[in-house]
């Protein structure tokens, strides 16, 4: 059995918006463990944002508890979370929030700069990353300057900086062609492979078919989920083509 | 380091706002840098000219040093006569010369020029205790007093605008006067001209026309043996404080009450001077400041924009990791950068309107004195302000929520 990395305990979200209060999570209770591939689904309004908000320590819950690798996160402070979003997870989001400012190795190399990495050995580590996302020859070029595909894969070669244990993506590949979901979804089958946890929200289907387990929401609460067996493995590079 | 350069990017990718941020600040230091060194200017050059008499110098007026108030001149001249003059003379034995002095202000002619020129009496002791010397011609002699004569002497700048280059010596000007209703005009000749002095005392010697104290009474005061002050050195500064209580004694003894007359030395007219000109030289620096604070708050305006414009950005960074600290240092340096560089501008902008003024100030004796004090005092607020003001913005952004802020667009 493997160690959880991410206990959520009868989590509930109240927004308040003017006098109508939105429950946006309704006794929300899951454990992910570590080195899971999870995917969860659900039609909008469903409170997958909201959870994986929860999840990435960038909001509190109204009421419950959240322990990451034990740990109860009610009882951190703001900066504590921050220290956790910057080196535990890796965030990917449906439109890449790339800073337009900073090129691709800027962009990278950003959370580095908040865990106080040297300049030099910062640089190096995007650098690698970036290769290894086959941007080498996109380093300097903004964000304005590349295509979505290449902007997400900057915004995964972010995500991986810290080194942290779990990616969080926010329906990566909902803003893509399919060539490049394809490329995108190869890239955090590898990850998951390398022993990162992968956790997922999205719509699509085909996506889907990635994971290990899928966690159907619906109005705030798990309505199912559905636990798949292994992935086949795959040849090495075996799936770099057109999946249709 | 690492977080100034970022915030150098940031400033350069909006070069118009963060120049028209700083234009505030960059106005406010240079006025402030500027007026602080004219105003050290003038008030060494009117200290300067003051001090130029030795500080035995004393004025014996009728007076408001009690605080009776400002009564006409005319009523208050009734208080001094030609006959003290002689009688300080007589008992005060630490005087060493004494001068009665008459001054009404009249425009003179000469061709179709007109002066307003101050007309001044005394007796021949005033041109030493006010030190005037003659540049051409002559001083009056005991004729021009005992045959009330009609000669003048007249100041640099009464000659300079009435003859322009043409030699004044034995010309003749008008004095124009009236009796009741009818307007007269008094010839005078011309017979010496004084040296360009400036200011002596209240006395601006350039502005002078000097005639013997017989005839300018006779044919112009009226005064009747009053007169409006009396100028008095002291033969030793150590004896000027004797002095003073001696004339006290005598005045008091013949007005018996000490509010009708003052005696001014010259170190208490330079304290006054000293004193009106600091005050309005703090004056103009508190304006000068109040535009500072001006330049701050359209800083402060500037950056709220600039949180609001980049909500997402922080809401990007803090999802990333940085810190609530490192947000609010962020966006601090970004308005301290700010403040500073504008301030050093305005320290380089403060120096270039002194040396201006410096250079059209010439003619006027005016040489602005930049100190070294007023640039760090100036700079210094600048950066206080930019720090006062970055702080609100700042910390609204750290306050940020992360979630809300990525929801921005």
């Amino acid at each position: 059995m493997n160690a959880t990395v991410f206990e959520f305990k009868d989590i509930w979200k109240v927004y308040e918006m003017g006098e109508v209060k939105v429950n946006a999570l309704r006794g929300f209770t899951l454990a992910i463990e570590k080195g899971e591939y999870l995917i969860v689904m659900g039609p909008s309004g469903s409170g997958k944002t909201t959870f994986l908000q929860m999840m990435g320590c960038l909001d509190r819950p109204t009421q419950g508890e959240i322990f990451i690798d034990g740990t109860p996160t009610s009882e951190l402070s703001d900066d504590a979370l921050a220290g956790i979003r910057n080196k535990k997870i890796g965030f990917i989001f449906q439109s890449f929030n790339l800073l337009p400012k900073l090129n691709a190795l800027e962009n990278c190399s950003l959370p580095l700069v908040y865990s106080g990495v040297k300049r030099k050995s910062r640089m190096e580590r995007a650098t690698r990353l970036l290769t290894q996302v086959g941007l080498d020859d996109r380093m300097n070029h903004r964000p304005a300057q590349l295509s979505g595909g290449q902007q997400q894969r900057v915004a995964i070669a972010r995500a991986l900086a810290s080194d942290p244990s779990v990616v969080l993506a926010d329906e990566p590949t909902g803003n893509l062609d399919s060539k490049s979901s394809v490329e995108i979804l190869r890239i955090l089958r590898e990850l998951h492979q390398s022993g990162k946890t992968i956790v997922v929200v999205t719509h699509a289907p085909d996506v889907a078919e990635e994971g290990d387990r899928i966690v159907y929401l619906k109005d705030g609460s798990i309505e199912r989920v559905e636990k798949r067996s292994p992935r086949p493995r795959r040849e090495e590079g075996g799936y770099d083509g057109n999946p249709y | 380091m690492e977080i100034l350069i970022e915030t150098f990017r940031s400033l350069l990718a909006n070069k118009t706002r963060t120049l028209l941020s700083m234009l505030g600040i960059i106005i406010g230091v240079t006025a402030m840098i500027a007026v602080v060194a004219i105003g050290q200017g003038s008030t060494s050059n009117i200290t300067q000219r003051v001090s130029s008499l030795g500080s035995n110098v004393m004025i014996v007026s009728a007076g408001f040093s009690g605080g009776s108030g400002g009564r006409a001149v005319t009523t208050l001249s009734e208080i001094l006569s030609l006959r003290d003059v002689d009688s300080f003379m007589e008992y005060c034995p630490d005087i060493d010369k004494a001068s009665p002095v008459l001054q009404r202000s009249y425009t003179v002619q000469y061709d179709t020029n007109s002066y307003n020129a101050q007309i001044t009496s005394g007796n021949e002791n005033l041109y030493q205790i006010l030190g005037l010397r003659i540049s051409s011609g002559r001083f009056f002699n005991n004729e021009d007093e005992l045959q009330f004569s009609k000669n003048v002497i007249i100041g640099y700048e009464v000659a300079n605008r009435l003859f322009e280059r043409k030699n004044p010596l034995g010309e003749t000007i008008m004095i124009s006067y009236r009796i009741g209703r009818s307007r007269l005009a008094l010839p005078v000749t011309v017979v010496g001209v004084l040296e360009k002095t400036g200011s002596k005392l209240m006395y601006n010697v350039d502005r002078m026309v000097l005639m013997p104290f017989s005839s300018a009474e006779a044919r112009l005061f009226h005064t009747n043996g009053r007169v409006d002050a009396i100028l008095i050195t002291t033969k030793s500064a150590e004896g000027s404080t004797r002095a003073k209580a001696q004339i006290q004694h005598l005045m008091y003894n013949k007005l018996q009450d000490s509010r009708r007359f003052s005696i001014t030395s010259q170190d208490e007219i330079l304290g006054t001077l000293n004193e009106v000109t600091a005050i309005l030289n703090l004056f103009l620096g508190a304006i000068a400041g109040i535009s500072l604070l001006v330049g701050g708050i359209g800083i402060m305006n500037i950056m709220l924009v600039s949180v609001t414009e980049r909500t997402r950005e922080i809401g990007i960074k803090k999802a990333i990791g940085a810190t609530r600290r490192r947000i609010l240092l962020e966006f601090m340096i970004e308005s301290v950068f700010i403040t500073g560089i504008a301030g050093l501008i305005g320290v380089v902008g403060g120096i270039g309107v002194s040396e201006i003024v410096r250079f059209v100030g010439k003619t006027y004796n005016l040489t602005p004195v930049v100190s070294f004090e007023s640039i760090l005092i100036a700079f210094g607020f600048a950066f206080l302000i930019g720090m006062f003001f970055g702080i609100y913005p700042a910390s609204k952004a750290s306050k940020l929520s992360p979630v809300e802020s990525l929801r921005n667009e």
